[in-house]
């Protein structure tokens, strides 16, 4: 059954999002296109964009990868499964962390978790500009997204079209 | 700062509503926006304090931050409000986009452009990560782990359910340590 798929499938990632979306994107990307086959590795990087460009939480790629495996049904099961599991955990430890937080161990966690999001955070960039073999003219878009993100100071949004424009001469 | 948190069920579902509706490029801005600067429910200290947990826990940071500040002002019901005011409209949005590019797709400009923006939607995560590493640069032990996440999970394609325990654990040994 694909639906109860999808839910465990974005259940288990919801669990291990540490750090949101960015840090799970690379264990998404494993799942959803060479795991379970729901989308090609071409098709994955166009439902980024999708998402990336809409308004609103990143996290909605789920809702596109759910609606190509499923349908309509299967748009609302992967949201609400890649939601729920952090959120009941959300809703528990906020006042426990509140409670701890003078704790050693509250601040080794937060240490120790810092390098990890940046490591996975990286990885989620090379695995969608690396859908099968390397392709120069992702990865020339991405350095140039990459540089006029850290050097100007301007709405994400441009950037993401820019990479659009240079995409219609170079793909 | 004066700060009035929402009265009403209502006040708070728009609010989330309002923070959805607009995040063209990222949410955080908006939701700093709406709720310190328009609707002023929260101090800005207090949205950091609250958007700092959320980074920390698992799951889609603005998405855990709906679930937290509902929780605080209504309790269960604020939660799910809120959550739904977050989602309405982004879920409509990239829904009909989805729909829209498949229409199109079979237009090979169309896969182009869109590749496109994927490609630089992917820089902006490594621009991301790169920012956030900054603070890292003179800690050899966190660049270690920086690398070794990098290489197992991105290059090595290795499954994080192996590597984010194990990791984790090298973190924490560090941290205590005092090496982080």
């Amino acid at each position: 059954m694909i639906l109860a798929d999808l839910a465990i499938t974005f259940g288990v990632l919801s669990i291990i999002a540490f750090g949101g979306m960015p840090a799970v994107m690379p264990e998404m990307q494993r799942l959803v296109v060479e795991v379970k086959g729901w989308t090609t590795a071409e098709e994955f990087i166009q439902l980024f964009a999708i998402a990336q460009a809409a308004p609103g939480p990143n996290v909605l790629i789920v809702s596109l990868v759910g609606w190509r495996a499923a349908g309509f049904a299967g748009a609302v099961v992967a949201l609400l499964a890649v939601c729920g599991p952090a959120a009941v955990l959300s809703w528990w430890i906020a006042d426990l962390w509140e409670r701890f937080k003078e704790s050693p161990w509250r601040l080794a966690i937060q240490r120790a978790i810092a390098p990890l999001v940046v490591g996975l955070t990286l990885s989620g960039g090379y695995v969608l500009c690396t859908p099968s073999t390397p392709d120069w003219r992702l990865w020339a878009i991405a350095a140039g997204s990459v540089t006029a993100f850290l050097t100007l100071k301007i709405n994400p949004l441009w950037i993401l079209a820019a990479g659009g424009t240079v995409g219609a001469f170079l793909l | 700062m004066d700060v009035t948190p929402p009265r009403k069920l209502s006040e708070l579902f728009l609010g989330f509503l309002a923070i959805g509706a607009r995040s063209f490029g990222g949410v955080m801005p908006w939701a700093h926006r709406t709720m310190v600067e328009e609707r002023r429910w929260l101090t800005p200290a207090d949205f950091a304090e609250t958007i700092g947990l959320c980074q920390f826990l698992p799951g889609p940071n603005i998405g855990n931050a709906s679930i937290v500040l509902g929780k605080r002002w209504f309790g269960v019901t604020g939660s799910i409000v809120a959550f739904l005011g977050l989602m309405a409209l982004p879920f409509i949005w990239v829904m009909a986009l989805g729909a829209l590019y498949l229409e199109w797709a079979f237009h090979p400009t169309v896969r182009a452009v869109v590749t496109g923006v994927g490609a630089a939607g992917a820089g902006l995560f490594m621009g991301t990560a790169l920012k956030l590493g900054r603070a890292l640069v003179r800690r050899p032990a966190a660049l270690m782990l920086v690398a070794a996440c990098f290489l197992s999970v991105g290059v090595g394609r290795f499954s994080m359910l192996i590597v984010l325990p194990v990791s984790a654990a090298i973190g924490v040994f560090f941290a205590r340590r005092g090496w982080l």
